[in-house]
């Protein structure tokens, strides 16, 4: 340990020293967070819970410090390490050194750019994309500094990028006649290693190719494929996912005002070459939406077209950031039975540990309760049907988001009677101060999430009726300069039934379960802040979270939390 | 702008039209898994009298409101014998519920009277039918041993003069194919070797080689070995002796010999069956290389010997043997 330590030391002085020499070349990024929590569990069972230890103190403070090396004026370099350290660690056992990120990248002959190590990568949401689909749209700021950290450790960029390991490339040309320009650009990663005996190496490669015609008109070639490296294991039976999509895109201005075509057409291969068991599923999805822009209302109007078929599989547009398999970092059996702890607000909120960093080649599980209409984002698959979307944003800069999709399912679940489903997101953010003239920053928002799903069938069993609404509100005010008071509440009502699945090693449906749900989930936090500077604060927070479970699935709960959180960027 | 949304809108409706999802559904349907059970076609048999010696089978059948998993256990009433089918689905038929008169679970099937039971899961009501076998299945191929005969004089035995020693050919209600089997029991505490008998090639129509197929690919050796209850692990070793020249005599330096070792670790009749070509040359229990051509030749095996093995340290152990047989191109099915 000490000898990592030295190690570490010498290289930062060494590159001290360079800096020193060479000026401007080396340079120092990075970020440093001290958590120190509190949980406490309170089980409302049939019983009195004995057995679960009902509170628990943790926290760590952490440092990541990056170097970023400029060699010339066309190359990069960066590494960042990170050192860690739990409180109640002793005499360093809970202290770890690792390597956060490490990445290369320049620009070639001042015409191809290129980047090396650890990057984030996005195509298009139909081939390789972090829908986030499962989070809340309007999380009130105080519950924002939770998820800012798991966005942060897990790289959830704003973008919908994925963190993956491996390399890209990009160029382009211009051209004086017919069409502006046309780009390139392309990705290998690696998604698995081999481990010699049952596991091949994976890989996920992809290229796009933009041709812009006009300012009225592009149009794009997309290809991602995730497949396995032949001879890396001695089984021949090898896994594949290839995705093929046209993307488009045509502007017209209506006087100042722009009305643009969107859109986007594909389909995808997935199989095994060999594993005669082995689903071979292909399918294909269409998207299209028209969008209105008029400038002087601030109003934007959007009407979308989707159809995505049952069998059409991208893993890397349908691998989700919550992984509802994973358990959650506190309290995660309860009750005299040591039952698992069903997700909650709590974790889907804060919980890093639930939520993913790579993709994965199978679809991933969902949970009705927190998504049942989109669970893959505008990839999830057997959906058709039609969206409507505004955004309005007055003088006085409130903001008003409407969002609307009205969608059936393509084919039916153990059934020839398809679900439909609703589901109406309307969101708000009211800078009160502005209307009333006050100098503080005085902020509300306000949420709701509607969503239905239906079934209605001649066979009364399989008929469904699940209805979850989610509403929230958010509060924060300026006391004094930098200095902050924020407040959130969130509550989720969700009723009715579904059915859950069972599924093989090739996710084919094997049985439906019956899930009914009575269930009502709330948390409320508030908060001082204190911001240094612009990305740094310290800031106290009380939590209190309820799970209420009337159709007795689970045992009902709740969970407090007193969190101090101290975070600096550089 | 005008001409192109309605190109794209009739390309993109065309192509959608094209989906044909609506004839099939994912999963199991949901109405049949939680409907009430009801058998729809009562389950019956092709036959009451079947002769499987003569290549006859039966056909069982039967057919559900609903997707479920079942099993027929046919047991035979005067052998024990028994022979389970099982399943998934909605149908019972020649496709998933063909009986050629094998056993699952030992002593084999005799010329009997039986009654196959059909069990659902979930389902607390079973049905019933009888079979009768006129004639038991034939067994095929080139028996070595089913000492139906006792103990052929042309083999050669050699026996420890240990403790409890029984290494006789016994008639009573254990034979699992036929009236006899051998038994191999008793306690040797200064050497592994319990007792053993060569089966040499003269044994079996006169020439110095078995009347075997060339391709070792092809030929598979089996026999039905009982495990003990509560006794000591024993090992049966087969070596398979190649007289290479066919010159009668088998040279243990210069032709290979071929070994399989079965650790007795279970309790009952089992049927062990490998392909000779699968069988390594063993030297103290570890792999070695062949002394002679290298090459697996089942029709040049000039001698089997047999032997009982057990720790010396570990006292009385007691094993049971029968229907030692060689078949082409598939293992054994009795």
């Amino acid at each position: 340990m000490y000898r990592k330590i030295y190690i570490i030391l010498f290289i930062i002085l060494a590159f001290l020293n360079a800096e020193a020499q060479i000026d401007k070349k080396v340079s120092f990024i990075g970020s440093a967070r001290s958590l120190l929590k509190t949980n406490i569990l309170d089980v409302n069972d049939t019983l009195p819970d004995t057995v679960s230890v009902k509170k628990n103190n943790g926290g760590y403070a952490l440092m990541d410090m990056g170097v970023m090396i400029k060699p010339n004026n066309h190359t990069e370099i960066l590494g960042m390490f990170r050192i860690r350290n739990e409180y109640g660690g002793f005499w360093g056992s809970g202290v770890s050194f690792d390597v956060r990120q490490l990445w290369l990248k320049g620009v070639v002959g001042n015409a191809v750019r290129y980047q090396l190590g650890d990057i984030n990568l996005k195509q298009t949401p139909f081939t390789l994309y972090n829908h986030h689909a499962d989070q809340i749209d309007s999380l009130p700021s105080v519950f924002d500094l939770q998820r800012n950290i798991v966005s942060y450790e897990r790289f959830y960029m704003k973008n919908n990028t994925w963190r993956m390991q491996g390399a890209n490339v990009d160029f382009g040309f211009t051209f004086s006649k017919l069409i502006k320009e046309v780009n390139f650009s392309g990705l290998i990663t690696r998604l698995a290693a081999t481990n010699f005996s049952t596991t091949p190496d994976r890989l996920m490669s992809g290229a796009s190719m933009q041709v812009v015609q006009s300012k009225a008109f592009q149009i794009g070639y997309n290809i991602n494929s995730t497949f396995d490296v032949l001879g890396t294991i001695a089984d021949s039976n090898m896994f594949k996912n290839t995705i093929h999509t046209i993307d488009w895109k045509c502007i017209k201005y209506i006087k100042l005002n722009p009305l643009s075509l969107n859109g986007e057409v594909g389909r995808s291969k997935y199989y095994y070459t060999k594993d005669t068991l082995a689903p071979n599923l292909k399918d294909y999805f269409v998207h299209a939406n028209l969008q209105y822009n008029i400038v002087k209302w601030n109003l934007k109007i959007q009407v979308g077209y989707l159809n995505v078929g049952a069998d059409f599989r991208s893993i890397g547009a349908q691998s989700k950031d919550i992984n509802y398999a994973a358990q959650p970092t506190y309290f995660n059996r309860y009750t005299n039975a040591q039952s698992i702890r069903p997700f909650t607000l709590f974790d889907v909120i804060g919980n890093e540990n639930i939520y993913n960093r790579t993709i994965t080649p199978t679809l991933m599980g969902t949970n009705a309760v927190f998504n049942n209409i989109m669970p893959y984002g505008m990839a999830t698959n057997n959906r058709n049907g039609a969206y409507v979307k505004l955004n309005y944003k007055t003088k006085n800069d409130i903001a008003i988001n409407a969002e609307y999709y009205k969608l059936d399912e393509i084919r039916g679940q153990g059934t020839f009677a398809l679900k439909h489903f609703d589901m109406l997101k309307v969101y708000a953010n009211i800078p009160v101060n502005r209307l009333v003239g006050l100098s503080k920053k005085i902020n509300i928002q306000a949420g709701m999430n509607l969503q239905n799903t239906h079934r209605k069938s001649s066979e009364a069993i399989e008929n469904i009726d699940l209805t979850s609404i989610q509403w929230n509100a958010g509060f924060k005010v300026e006391l004094f300069k930098d200095f902050d008071f924020i407040a959130g509440y969130i509550q989720q009502n969700t009723s009715g039934n579904e059915f859950t699945t069972d599924r093989n090693t090739y996710q084919q449906i094997i049985y439906f379960n019956i899930a009914n749900y009575k269930l009502k989930q709330e948390i409320m936090a508030a908060g001082v802040r204190y911001n240094f500077g612009a990305k740094t604060y310290l800031c106290l927070l009380y939590q209190q979270s309820k799970y209420t479970d009337k159709a007795g699935n689970n045992a009902s709960f709740g969970m407090n939390q007193y969190g101090v959180i101290y975070n600096i960027s550089l | 702008m005008k001409t192109r949304i309605i190109l794209i809108t009739l390309i993109i409706s065309s192509w959608v039209a094209c989906r044909k999802d609506k004839s099939i559904i994912d999963g199991p349907s949901i109405s049949e898994t939680y409907s009430t059970f009801k058998i729809i076609e009562a389950f019956k048999a092709d036959k009451s009298t079947v002769d499987f010696s003569a290549g006859e089978k039966v056909t069982f059948s039967a057919s559900f409101n609903k997707s479920v998993s079942w099993k027929i256990n046919v047991l035979g009433k005067t052998s024990k014998a028994q022979k389970t089918i099982s399943g998934d689905g909605k149908f019972i038929n020649v496709s998933n519920a063909l009986w050629n008169g094998s056993t699952t679970k030992y002593p084999i099937f005799k010329a009997e009277e039986c009654v196959a039971t059909l069990s659902i899961k979930d389902v607390t009501d079973t049905f019933s039918l009888s079979i009768t076998i006129s004639q038991a299945k034939k067994i095929e191929g080139l028996m070595i041993a089913d000492f139906e005969g006792g103990l052929n004089s042309a083999w050669t035995k050699f026996i420890q003069t240990g403790a409890n020693m029984d290494f006789k050919v016994k008639t009573d209600s254990l034979a699992p194919q036929g009236a006899k089997y051998l038994n191999m029991a008793g306690t040797v505490n200064w050497d592994y070797l319990i007792g053993m008998i060569d089966y040499p090639a003269t044994a079996y129509g006169g020439n110095n080689t078995l009347a075997l197929d060339a391709n070792p690919e092809n030929v598979y050796f089996n026999c039905l070995i009982y495990g003990v209850p509560n006794t000591n692990q024993s090992s049966v070793l087969f070596q398979f002796k190649e007289d290479e020249n066919a010159d009668g005599t088998i040279s243990a330096t210069t032709e290979d010999e071929y070994d399989y070792e079965i650790k007795v670790d279970w309790e009952g009749w089992k049927l062990v069956s490998l392909k000779y070509s699968d069988i390594a040359t063993l030297v103290n229990g570890s792999p070695a290389t062949p002394k002679g051509n290298g090459q697996h030749n089942p029709d040049k095996i000039g001698k089997i010997s047999m032997l009982h093995l057990a720790n010396p340290n570990d006292g009385f152990a007691s094993t049971k043997i029968d229907m030692i047989v060689f078949t082409t191109g598939k293992p054994i099915e009795p």
